[in-house]
């Protein structure tokens, strides 16, 4: 499919990889930081909405 | 130092009830054209109340009116508690509050009127279009007025899915609403034809992302903790959940554009990026739903707990279905068919409504301090909602598989099956009314609800100002050294954050529209493509004003099924001057693109004076006041001049040519129309949409 829709675009190829550059990029990043997040603060932050006092 | 500080209830008591009374009107309406469908006598035989006009009503009224009300509250009810501070001004939630409700308000009578831009759920005119997003900002305004004065310094996650709403909403807002005033209540939208559509749809798949789904998953990530007592599964899960949600969403859009004279790559993009967007979509319906784990023995006795998780799992549903359609062998068939009024349906009912209901019967109690008045009620409410869905869709997928395949059914000597597009509407019919009736109980289900929280409300007081403490999140650094850059830099982090959610959804949105834009060859031009006459041009505002595009699509697809039903497929050169595009969504009725010289005059004038003579069985309405009313003239000149400002080539000064022309063809059909026994005045509001119509398609006609 990918081979296909390169060949329309000629000269556009340029969007293309770059957005699936960008792309894998950006789950990387994402990843690295979710790996990299302290324990506690994930715990801390997970119980915010249950740290006031309601009915 | 502990300080002491009031939540605001009172604005968001204010936005519930402006949810459920909204969400009334709106679901009536719904209910109304549900019904014009099968029965056309309840267009009621005046230009107010056709279905045409009512149905941009109906699906702004549930989504700005009743969806967004219910964004509104459960945004500053879960924002002053996650951040543990009042709403940043009173006065903006005042002016936030009843600016929306009067933009709502002004909805509610320009759209009966024919003041229409015809862009789906963007169909407000310029200057409403102005004051949404002079209300958005005080919104904006607001909320990070709140966050910078937080009182908590982590941001939990259900505040960044209201940022990206805030932010993806006003760009959204904003590029689909680039028009040109023609008068205080008509514009032609910058763009024409592909480049309007690929914007329209950009903008309409991702009102779908950021107005129905992040705000709400938001709401489900702060209000399914609370209720079920424990936190959300996963905080990690929801943090990938947001980014890549977000980031994929805004790929999505032409999706919507699948067959039609989009060019290609940007169609194989929308898909690729669909199908896609499962994973982050069921990653957030699975946490919502795991968040639940161990508490499930509380969703049998919690009718909230219901709503929510019926609720969530018919996002997971949609989410799925989604993309689905978007292969392009399914949404060969389901395209332009009721399949895609069912599958927005289980969002909306299902997602959008049940999770909005949940909210409502848990909240609403606690800003009173009280009880709920019946779980009874809200338990037949939670049977009769489900019902309802049901009822709705399942009828809907019938009649979608149905219409498309009969649409694209040969015969075995190799013609089409059902030539006559009405033979497919009639055997959908019975389809209708069972929607109709799940309506019916959806609605019936939202009235127990509002009787329900009425005597809820009754039984206690409103605490407007709830009282509450938390230590000042100045104090917890004393500043001195590096803690005071890290304080700074935590102060910033809001903003920070906005510029990081609009780069990613920007970046989607660049990549696929700029090629469209900027490269000649995306929009090869047909010479034979000439500008519309004076009178098709207003002719074609008419056909705007009434609503056709709601029912009548105008875009062949390069199926044999559909040339041979309606002629050669659409080419992008087509729809150079078109401002706006009118595609349409949905076959209600058929494509229009080459109705031109199908018919004669006199066919279209007595067809639209009563569609049943010319097509008995037909469910389109009546038109009888284009035959008695005025076409309105002294638009033309202004109208000329603001094409030839978009780029559409009429010569210098033609403007002042154009009513004798607009008058001359308008004498020539009147005269046409005489020959064949239907006396009427060349100055009438038919004449020129039967030229429009007549128009259609003739430019690549061969001669």
């Amino acid at each position: 499919m990918f081979k296909q829709f390169l060949e329309q675009v000629d000269d556009k190829q340029v969007y293309l990889i770059s957005s699936l550059g960008i792309f894998v990029l950006f789950f990387i990043i994402v990843g690295i930081v979710l790996y990299m997040m302290k324990k506690d603060e994930v715990k801390y932050m997970s119980e915010l909405p249950l740290n006031e006092e309601d009915l | 130092m502990t300080e002491k500080f009031y939540y605001d209830n009172k604005i968001v008591r204010n936005f519930a009830i402006a949810t459920i009374v909204w969400g009334i009107i709106g679901m009536t309406v719904g209910l109304l054209i549900a019904m014009q469908l099968f029965k056309p006598a309840l267009n009621m035989g005046n230009q107010y109340t056709t279905f045409g006009r009512i149905r941009p009503l109906h699906t702004n009224a549930v989504i700005f009116a009743f969806v967004g009300n219910a964004i509104f509250m459960g945004v500053y009810y879960s924002l002053q508690r996650l951040l543990k501070a009042r709403m940043f001004s009173d006065i903006l939630s005042k002016i936030h509050f009843w600016g929306w409700q009067l933009i709502i308000v002004s909805a509610v009578i320009t759209l009966p009127l024919g003041l229409t831009t015809s862009h789906e759920y963007a169909e407000l005119e310029w200057p409403i279009d102005i004051a949404i997003t002079i209300i958005w900002v005080v919104f904006g305004v607001n909320m990070f007025g709140t966050i910078i004065k937080r009182r908590e310094k982590h941001m939990y996650v259900a505040i960044w899915f209201y940022i990206a709403t805030f932010v993806t909403i006003a760009v959204l807002h904003i590029v689909n609403s680039f028009e040109l005033p023609v008068s205080a209540f008509k514009s032609y939208y910058l763009y024409a034809g592909v480049q309007d559509a690929l914007v329209q749809w950009w903008y309409g798949h991702n009102a779908v992302a950021f107005f129905l789904t992040t705000p709400y998953l938001g709401m489900m990530y702060y209000f399914l903790p609370k209720m079920a007592q424990r936190p959300v599964y996963s905080y990690k899960l929801s943090i990938l959940h947001f980014w890549s949600l977000i980031f994929i969403y805004i790929w999505a859009g032409p999706h919507h554009l699948l067959y039609t004279s989009l060019p290609g790559w940007a169609q194989s993009l929308g898909v690729a990026f669909s199908v896609m967007l499962i994973a982050p979509s069921w990653g957030g319906m699975i946490n919502g739903l795991l968040t639940l784990r161990g508490a499930w023995d509380k969703v049998r006795e919690d009718p909230t707990l219901k709503f929510m998780v019926v609720g969530i799992t018919a996002y997971g549903m949609a989410t799925f279905e989604g993309p689905m359609l978007a292969l392009k062998q399914i949404n060969a068939i389901a395209h332009y068919t009721d399949w895609i009024v069912a599958h927005v349906h289980v969002g909306a009912l299902g997602w959008n409504g049940f999770l909005t209901f949940g909210i409502l019967y848990w909240l609403i109690p606690r800003i009173y301090k009280t009880e709920l008045y019946s779980k009874k009620l809200a338990s037949f409410h939670f049977w009769i909602g489900t019902l309802g869905i049901i009822f709705y869709a399942v009828p809907l997928y019938f009649a979608g598989f149905t219409q498309g395949l009969m649409w694209k059914e040969f015969t075995e000597e190799g013609v089409l099956k059902y030539p006559n597009f009405l033979e497919t509407v009639i055997q959908i019919i019975p389809m209708y009314m069972l929607r109709a009736l799940g309506g019916a109980m959806y609605l019936c289900g939202v009235i127990v609800m509002t009787y329900n929280i009425i005597k809820t409300a009754r039984a206690g007081k409103l605490l407007a100002n709830e009282p509450a403490e938390a230590q000042a999140l100045a104090k917890e650094y004393v500043p001195q050294g590096s803690d005071k850059k890290l304080h700074r830099f935590l102060e910033r982090k809001p903003m920070i954050f906005m510029v990081l959610s609009l780069i990613v959804i920007l970046i989607g949105g660049m990549i696929e529209m700029m090629p469209t834009f900027t490269i000649k060859s995306n929009i090869p031009t047909i010479a034979s493509v000439k500008p519309y006459s004076p009178l098709e041009l207003q002719g074609r505002d008419v056909y705007i004003r009434e609503g056709c595009v709601n029912c009548h699509s105008q875009m062949i697809r390069p199926f044999r099924s559909e040339t041979e039903r309606y002629g050669e497929y659409s080419k992008a050169g087509e729809f150079v001057y078109d401002h706006p595009f009118l595609w349409g969504s949905k076959r209600t009725g058929p494509d229009l693109q080459r109705v031109g010289g199908k018919y004669s005059d006199s066919w279209h004038y007595n067809h639209l004076l009563d569609p049943q003579t010319m097509s008995p069985g037909s469910i389109m309405p009546p038109y009888e006041w284009l035959i008695t009313q005025k076409l309105d003239t002294t638009t033309t000149i202004a109208k000329i001049n603001a094409m030839r400002t978009l780029g559409v080539p009429y010569e210098p000064g033609y403007e002042h040519q154009a009513n004798k022309d607009l008058d001359k063809q308008a004498r020539d059909i009147a005269a046409d129309l005489n020959k064949n026994n239907v006396k009427v005045k060349s100055d009438k509001e038919i004449i020129a949409i039967i030229a429009y119509l007549q128009r259609l398609g003739m430019d690549i006609k061969a001669k």
